[in-house]
């Protein structure tokens, strides 16, 4: 199923490569994008519809009626921060609209307090050759397409 | 089946007497360990292991969407 990802932060569009995580960086887990997101407290969006399978203050993972699963990480290292400024608006296992919101927080007090507050989104597991219309580097809006997912 | 993957990846690591403390994020396996050089990469890589990657003092082990359940089924083996 062609799945159409949209950003879940408002920020700017920046190559996986560029994250300072090697699991990211190297696409261990799959291709994507990520997002360094402007420092003003926000919602994180869905990046789309779908089953929130997995839910962490730091991180979600939305599963489409396809199967194919988009995680979105808010921040590097951000799981030692425990939860601390992390608001859920879901619960584990709730359907979602793409758009929908998912986690509030702030990625300024995140990159106060020594974090980098870049948001990886990643298709779990597909080829980067599954991926197209990839956004280029520069401004995104939460909910605007960063790529499309053609299993 | 689940639960004989978890404990393949504890004896790959050294089993349960070389684990501190191991926390799931998401995709991978957090793993602080006595003894790193007890890891096994290759056996990992042949449990369908993304990628092992050591930093800051733990070992990292990349095992996908599933790094919650495993992590839980592993606890019940410590």
């Amino acid at each position: 199923m062609t799945l159409r990802i949209s950003s879940p932060v408002t920020g700017s569009v920046v190559a996986l490569s560029a994250v300072p995580d090697p699991v990211f960086a190297q696409a261990m887990v799959g291709p994507g994008l990520a997002v360094q997101p402007a420092a003003v407290a926000a919602d994180v969006l869905s990046p789309i519809d779908g089953t929130v399978v997995t839910l962490h203050p730091h991180a979600f993972v939305v599963a489409a009626e396809s199967g194919q699963a988009v995680l979105v990480h808010l921040g590097i290292d951000t799981v030692k921060m425990k939860g601390e400024s992390f608001t859920l608006h879901v619960v584990k296992g709730e359907t979602v609209r793409a758009g929908q919101r998912i986690i509030g927080w702030d990625p300024g007090s995140v990159e106060a307090i020594g974090y980098s507050s870049v948001c990886p989104v990643i298709a779990l597991d597909a080829q980067s050759s599954e991926l197209a219309d990839v956004r280029p580097d520069g401004d995104v809006k939460a909910g605007q397409t960063l790529f499309v997912w053609h299993p | 089946m689940a639960d004989e993957r978890a404990a393949k990846i504890l004896a790959a690591i050294g089993g349960a007497d070389n684990v501190i403390e191991l926390e799931p994020c998401i995709t991978r396996l957090r793993c602080e360990l006595e003894d790193e050089s007890l890891v096994d990469e290759p056996a990992l890589r042949a449990l369908g292991v993304h990628g092992v990657v050591r930093m800051g003092g733990a070992v990292q082990i990349v095992v996908g969407p599933e790094a919650d359940t495993i992590a839980s089924d592993i606890e019940d083996l410590l």
